[in-house]
């Protein structure tokens, strides 16, 4: 299957994933509601309950009052007519509140619906909670000693206060659960609308991470806190967008500047070299001059190219390419140079597959990295092009039988203008691995290099990085934005 | 009196093709203005016309365009400060012959612009032999003789022959090279281009015959037969 992959596309639906990763829950409103609708649940706990304490106290003195009342009734009642008495009362009450219970001295029962006296119920003639066995919650009862002895139990169970209390607790479980329920719908509800504006945000950063400068971010025109953040944004990419085409015009115009003079005094050079005295001594100094002012124009032409790559409307020049050609094409240009150094110029391609790229860029990156392995191994030694099937495209290998780069130089040798220790004794612009690295950057692929041993070998992985992978590739992301740390090269 | 017209809005610039077309033995006539450009390009005859891409007025893509339209067909060798890939198919596809970027070394202005005037005069018909000298290059069998000795050219060889033949006389930079045969428009740097010539002129020039390919020092090469 050919490789078709437009590095955007992929991209955007991975950060969409991995930076957002922001689920409704997470939202600013959706927790702002959630706690409103917490903090209003316990109101209505302490309001239930506080109703309910004083009721519970209001009925506690109501029935004190009764119980009281019944006692003080059937004290007056002589002691023989008091059994009789209790129990016409007991019949009369046809509700089955009251108890009753006529004690002897000894406590051995008499009369009454109550057979024995609670245990440890004070005879003092009090009102107290009669908590026994079937009595409900708020039943009352008092022991009142008689004159003549006999002990008088009274007790009245309305069963009010459970009532009360059970419908209470079953208003707190519907109106509770009600209002977390409700909280939570409401909450998403109105998290819906902000979280899709974010994600409007989001997808307009993302275009700026992708070198769309120009892209801002989408206000509703409301004026709410996420348009005056946008609104902040926006202000601060304007700001960024014009330091940096200042930037970028500063450092084109110099170059471009530099250029012209130098291109002159290099015409001026030659034409007095032509037209020389015939001192060998001029001569060599003049020839001196001149692949000086050679090597100076090849390092402006160089910076002015990477900002060129740099600079190219994103991916404009893109089309299928067939990377056996490249390879072949690049071997074939290579060849007699290598011949010419003594190098065995080997191609290895074990892939087939067609990508979507820029083939003239493709193959200025690969005219840079064979030149630097043609460049760098001794005579005798071998190059080889490997062109190899992974899982997610097609890897493109240079290895050498050179020296190879020191593991602590890898980084640095990425950067431009770096010449490592190797090549101090070689000409060179210090910038053709820069300018494999735009070219890299602008496919988001990742250039890495390794050690051969022995040798080095430099790999180009021919599929674009996710974004969030940018980072530890170094290579992937515009250089703009790319913090200065993340300007690394894995090496391994 | 081979007349060239330059229109070129950087006064440095323009003078540094006058100088350079006028030791190769033309008259340039210097417009600065897009517009006079313009009017002179289609209503005088010249041998060629340079032509700046970005100038005041009428910009050189639309004079380009405006000139092929009315059916003038000089020779526009188009010079511009934008280098990138997709200027260059613009400036080409709208009628440019040739198309450099500033800043460059008036030889190179110069051998292209010989290339140019020489493709016009010898637009010769579909050949499918090339003969300089005792050099023949068939082109449909890709078979190279020197003397009728057959050379064994190898594919890229056969390329630099033939346009080292079809433009003999002329000055070859090492840009113009690596353009024609390679089709790639970048500085290929160090001596790739050297080597591939060495290789061809090992082949052709034998130590017995006299040599064709010169190297024209500071510049690049030249195919020149014995005179």
């Amino acid at each position: 299957m050919p490789f078709v992959r437009r590095p955007e596309a992929g991209g955007a639906d991975s950060v969409g994933r991995t930076v957002l990763g922001q689920t409704i829950w997470r939202t600013t409103t959706f927790r702002l509601t959630v706690i409103y609708g917490g903090v209003f649940a316990v109101a209505v706990i302490v309001l239930l309950g506080l109703i309910y304490l004083s009721t519970a106290d209001y009925m506690a003195s109501q029935m004190d009052q009764i119980v009281l009342d019944q006692a003080l009734q059937l004290q007056g009642v002589s002691a023989e007519a008091l059994p009789e008495q209790i129990r016409r009362d007991l019949a009369a009450d046809t509700r089955h509140v009251y108890y009753y219970g006529l004690f002897s001295k000894g406590g051995e029962w008499i009369t009454g619906n109550v057979r024995t006296l609670p245990p440890d119920f004070p005879t003092d003639g009090r009102p107290r909670p009669l908590n026994g066995h079937g009595f409900r919650l708020g039943a009352q009862a008092l022991v009142q000693p008689l004159p003549w002895g006999e002990l008088l139990f009274v007790g009245y169970d309305a069963k009010t206060l459970s009532g009360v209390r059970n419908i209470i607790i079953e208003s707190l479980f519907w109106a509770g659960g009600g209002i977390i329920i409700l909280g939570l719908a409401f909450g998403a509800a109105l998290s819906v609308g902000p979280l899709r504006r974010l994600r409007e945000v989001q997808a307009a950063s993302l275009q700026v991470m992708q070198g769309d400068l120009g892209a801002r971010l989408p206000t509703a025109g409301r004026g709410d806190e996420i348009d005056l953040l946008a609104g902040i944004a926006n202000a601060m990419m304007d700001e960024v967008e014009r330091l940096l085409g200042e930037v970028k015009s500063v450092g084109d115009n110099v170059a471009h500047d530099l250029r012209t003079p130098l291109t002159r005094l290099r015409v001026g050079l030659y034409r007095v070299q032509q037209d020389h005295d015939g001192n060998p001594e001029h001569q060599a100094m003049l020839d001196q001059a001149l692949v000086d002012t050679d090597a100076l124009l090849a390092r402006f032409k160089a910076i002015q190219r990477i900002a060129e790559i740099d600079r190219l409307a994103r991916q404009a020049g893109f089309a299928q390419a067939s990377l056996p050609d490249l390879v072949r094409e690049v071997a074939d240009l290579f060849a007699p140079v290598a011949e010419d150094a003594g190098l065995t110029l080997l191609t290895e391609i074990s892939c087939t597959d067609e990508i979507f790229a820029d083939r003239e860029l493709l193959f200025e990156a690969l005219v840079n990295l064979i030149r630097n392995a043609v460049k760098f191994t001794p005579a005798g030694g071998s190059v080889l092009l490997r062109l190899t099937a992974c899982a997610e495209g097609p890897r493109l290998q240079i290895i050498d039988s050179g020296p190879g780069v020191p593991e602590d130089e890898r980084d640095a040798v990425m950067q431009r203008f770096y010449r490592g220790r190797r090549d101090r004794a070689t000409p060179g612009s210090g910038l053709g691995l820069s300018i494999v690295a735009a070219v890299a950057r602008l496919h988001g692929y990742r250039l890495s290099l390794s050690d051969a041993d022995p040798g080095l070998t430099v790999t180009l992985d021919c599929w674009p990085l996710l974004i969030g992978q940018r980072g530890q590739a170094g290579v992937g992301a515009p250089r703009w934005w790319r913090p200065a740390f993340l300007n690394k090269v894995s090496s391994g | 009196m081979k007349r060239i017209l330059c229109i070129e809005d950087d006064e440095v610039t323009a003078r540094e093709i006058m100088s350079a077309l006028g030791r190769d033995g033309y008259v340039v006539e210097w417009v600065a203005d897009g517009k006079a450009g313009l009017v002179r390009a289609v209503s005088e005859t010249f041998e060629a016309i340079t032509l700046d891409r970005m100038l005041p007025g009428v910009d050189g893509l639309t004079i380009v365009t405006v000139m092929r339209n009315a059916g003038v067909e000089t020779p526009v060798l188009m010079i511009s400060a934008l280098g990138e890939v997709d200027e260059r198919v613009r400036g080409l596809r709208a009628g440019g012959d040739d198309y450099m970027t500033k800043p460059f070394a008036s030889e190179e202005m110069s051998a292209r612009l010989e290339v140019l005037l020489r493709r016009r005069h010898g637009e010769a018909a579909r050949e499918t032999v090339l003969k300089v000298q005792d050099v023949e290059l068939d082109l449909v069998t890709h078979e190279a003789r020197r003397g009728g000795r057959d050379l064994g050219l190898l594919p890229t060889e056969l390329k630099l022959l033939e346009l080292l033949m079809r433009n003999a006389g002329q000055v070859l930079t090492r840009t113009m090279i690596f353009e024609a045969v390679w089709g790639y428009h970048f500085d290929p740097g160090t001596n790739l281009i050297d080597v591939h010539l060495g290789r061809l002129r090992r082949k052709l020039d034998t130590p017995d015959a006299a040599p064709l390919i010169h190297t024209v020092r500071g510049s690049g090469y030249a195919f020149r037969p014995a005179t």
